[in-house]
């Protein structure tokens, strides 16, 4: 890498002759070096899915999850360092938290994307703080706006997507997206999906042991984030693990034919 | 020892997107003497082995009593976790006054975690070397957590931290059902087994050098020093048949 | 009596500017209709006596403002400020909701400096017209109308004997109309002409009854 050794590439302060802020460009190497967290946006809502590893037996189940709550109708996934996802979710909170005490309805998801992409910006700026080690994944549903979806990345970036992948396995999972018809399908579709991709990216030879995570805000949940309901997730996971079966007894991509 | 430019300070990345500063806060733990945590459904246990600076000095403490519901070990720098000790305590006190019911341990831990946090992605302060076990009993039952220098934490069903507390966490792993299934006594002789894995081969358990805890169903946290430590150790010189 | 008074130093000279007024809203089908009288005093001497207190705040937001002249034409000028930059930012017609909101943060947070008694009304996709009363301490409240300052003492009992839910909207002007004329006749306070506005999806359509054409009751 032309980065290292140069003298570039220890502060967010300095930029590289090229032009280059190498310090952001490490932050996002958290990001890809971590687990799979997807989000897809249907027609009437998006999933969230997350593969959450276990670090110890000795871990109780969902000791560690990725995907937050930031007010009743916005959920947020993170991919990276949980640690500074769960610092971000907290800042996401007050911003919704201050929004509905000043204008005494819920923030809509594109302004808190507006107002949390500024706070990672910020963090780009200045020596005396570190670029976020991780993108977080934001979406909301209501009935007059649809389902919107938005990603934010370390450098403050955001856009809006019908879905995204982040983490180690981006571009398997990327490459099973895409052929999804996602502005056709539901939610309850999509929850089995996002489950598949989850478990189809996941390397059982290199990969640890993990927990799926997955959560949804969609019109079966009344707009509001939640994860999904048990039943449904037991669902989507034996779905995942039969189309794994399958998948190894055939030997070829023939996932168009399953459902 | 090789430095390398990217282990000065927490707010630099380095190429691989690892924050070396944080890596080195986790090593504190491991120079700390071992503690471990357990729980059975009714009660949650901490066991550590104190270590004393010189022969003239008293044992270096270990356990710190948070509210009558939760209670903390720790491992690393004890002036740190006195700090947070401090923090703590003075979260609890809040929620109480505030609430008029005991905080929940899993949103005390939160609360920590956030704090720590901070000092993981800015420079004004260092993170804190020390990783802490905390035992609690609230609504939801007994709790032991796992906090650690870099912010994380995990809901545990027993953990060890430490010096040598790999084998305690082998021996936790393997004896998992049965620490489940335990009752009081037989939980706290599980913790001082584990414990006693962790100790270098010369080195035994006595009452001067062990701190239990407890805290449970209508048991607010006890903690038990020297001698009221000693019936426990007794237990583990008695029938070490029923498990090896 | 006369002997009494201080004629070196009459109370207009320092007396603060108040729209010792009557102000009044109420919700219809489609819409608000709001209105108010136009005397604004300064002691016992008319500052003016056609003022608009019928004030924009976006092209579906207005507000009447009661209390303090000053104190309400800032807070209105605060709020308008404030809806402007939020419409922007959630790229979105305000919701009168955030308006009265925005004022309660004001009103409430600095309620002991303040004499400020302020309906904002207006419409909205949301929620359709609708009507918010903030009197005094900053409280919030929706109304189906809302009646104020110091000429709505005198309405209570009009207003709650004529007022009837689902009137349509030239039921609700003649209601307005009536009930400021009563408050303008018995009240000092006010007096001039009536302001009137309806607010619907439409916009706004702005009236006034000069003095010579109020509505008149008995005159004893």
């Amino acid at each position: 890498m032309s980065s290292i050794g140069t003298g570039y590439d220890l502060s967010v302060q300095t930029f590289s002759p090229a032009g280059r802020v190498f310090q952001i460009e490490y932050a996002q190497k958290a990001v890809d070096n971590s687990s799979t967290v997807i989000a897809l946006r249907g027609k009437d809502g998006v999933v969230f899915a997350a593969e959450n590893t276990i670090a110890s037996k000795l871990h109780e189940a969902k000791t560690t999850r990725r995907v937050a709550t930031i007010d009743r109708h916005i959920g947020l996934a993170y991919c990276g360092f949980v640690t500074d996802g769960r610092s971000v979710a907290n800042e996401a909170r007050s911003y919704a938290t201050r929004f509905r005490d000043l204008y005494g309805h819920p923030m809509p998801v594109s302004k808190l994307n507006d107002e949390l992409s500024g706070y990672f910006h910020m963090l780009t700026l200045y020596g005396a703080a570190r670029p976020c080690g991780c993108s977080v994944l934001l979406g909301a549903y209501d009935a007059a706006k649809g389902p919107q979806m938005y990603m934010i990345e370390p450098s403050g970036v955001s856009w809006g997507y019908y879905g995204c992948a982040l983490g180690k396995n981006k571009q398997p999972a990327h490459a099973e997206i895409e052929k999804l018809k996602l502005s056709e399908m539901t939610c309850k579709e999509l929850v089995k999906e996002a489950a598949r991709i989850i478990y189809a990216t996941h390397d059982e030879s290199k990969d640890k042991d993990f927990e799926l995570e997955l959560a949804w805000v969609c019109a079966d949940s009344n707009g509001q984030f939640e994860h999904v309901p048990e039943e449904l997730h037991k669902e989507a996971e034996s779905f995942a693990q039969t189309s794994m079966e399958e998948d190894s007894d055939e030997e070829d991509d023939s996932d168009e034919d399953e459902d | 020892m090789f430095r390398n430019q990217y282990d000065n300070d927490v707010v630099t990345w380095s190429p691989q997107g690892r924050i070396y500063q944080i890596e080195y806060a986790m090593e504190a733990v491991k120079q700390g003497s071992a503690t471990v945590g357990v729980k059975n459904k009714t009660h949650a246990v901490l066991v550590a082995v104190k270590r004393k600076p010189s022969e003239l000095s008293s044992h270096r403490r270990k356990v710190f009593d948070i509210d009558t519901h939760v209670c903390m070990s720790i491992s690393g720098l004890t002036s740190d976790a006195r700090s947070l000790a401090r923090f703590l305590r003075s979260e609890c006190t809040s929620s109480k006054w505030a609430f008029d019911e005991p905080l929940p341990v899993g949103r005390l831990v939160s609360a920590l975690g956030e704090k720590l946090q901070r000092c993981t992605q800015f420079w004004s302060r260092r993170p804190f070397g020390v990783g802490l076990l905390l035992a609690g009993y609230d609504a939801s039952g007994p709790h032991i957590y796992e906090v650690q220098p870099s912010a994380n934490y995990f809901d545990c069903k027993s953990m060890a931290i430490g010096a040598r507390s790999q084998s305690a966490r082998t021996y936790l792993e393997r004896q998992m059902t049965a620490i489940a299934d335990s009752d009081r006594a037989g939980l706290i002789r599980h913790a001082l087994l584990a414990l006693r894995e962790c100790l270098p081969s010369e080195a035994e358990l006595t009452s001067e050098n062990v701190t239990v805890a407890i805290v449970g169903k209508d048991e607010p946290c006890n903690i038990l020093r020297d001698e009221a430590v000693q019936p426990y150790l007794d237990t583990l010189e008695n029938d070490m048949d029923t498990d090896a | 009596m006369d002997g009494l008074v201080d004629r070196s130093n009459p109370d207009w000279v320092s007396a603060e500017h108040k729209t010792g007024t009557t102000i009044m809203a109420v919700e219809f089908a489609d819409g608000v209709v709001i209105g108010a009288d136009s005397r604004t005093t300064t002691g016992a001497y008319v500052a003016n006596r056609v003022t608009d207190k019928l004030t924009k705040l976006t092209d579906y937001i207005y507000c009447c403002r009661s209390g303090s002249a000053a104190d309400t034409q800032a807070i209105a000028d605060i709020v308008r400020y404030y809806l402007e930059l939020h419409s922007v930012e959630i790229d979105e017609e305000p919701r009168v909701g955030v308006a009265a909101s925005i004022f309660r943060e004001f009103c409430y947070n600095n309620r002991d400096q303040l004499t400020a008694g302020i309906i904002c009304a207006g419409f909205d996709e949301h929620k359709g017209g609708q009507v918010y009363s903030i009197p005094l301490g900053g409280l919030v409240v929706r109304q189906p109308f809302a009646i104020g300052g110091s000429g709505s003492t005198f309405l209570y009992g009009h207003c709650d004997s004529t007022f009837k839910e689902g009137m349509a909207k030239d039921e609700c002007l003649t209601f307005v109309r009536n009930a400021l004329a009563l408050a303008m006749s018995r009240d000092g306070s006010s007096g001039g002409v009536i302001r009137t506005a309806v607010i619907t999806k439409d916009g706004v359509e702005r009236d006034v009854v000069l003095g010579d054409a109020l509505p008149t009751f008995y005159q004893g």
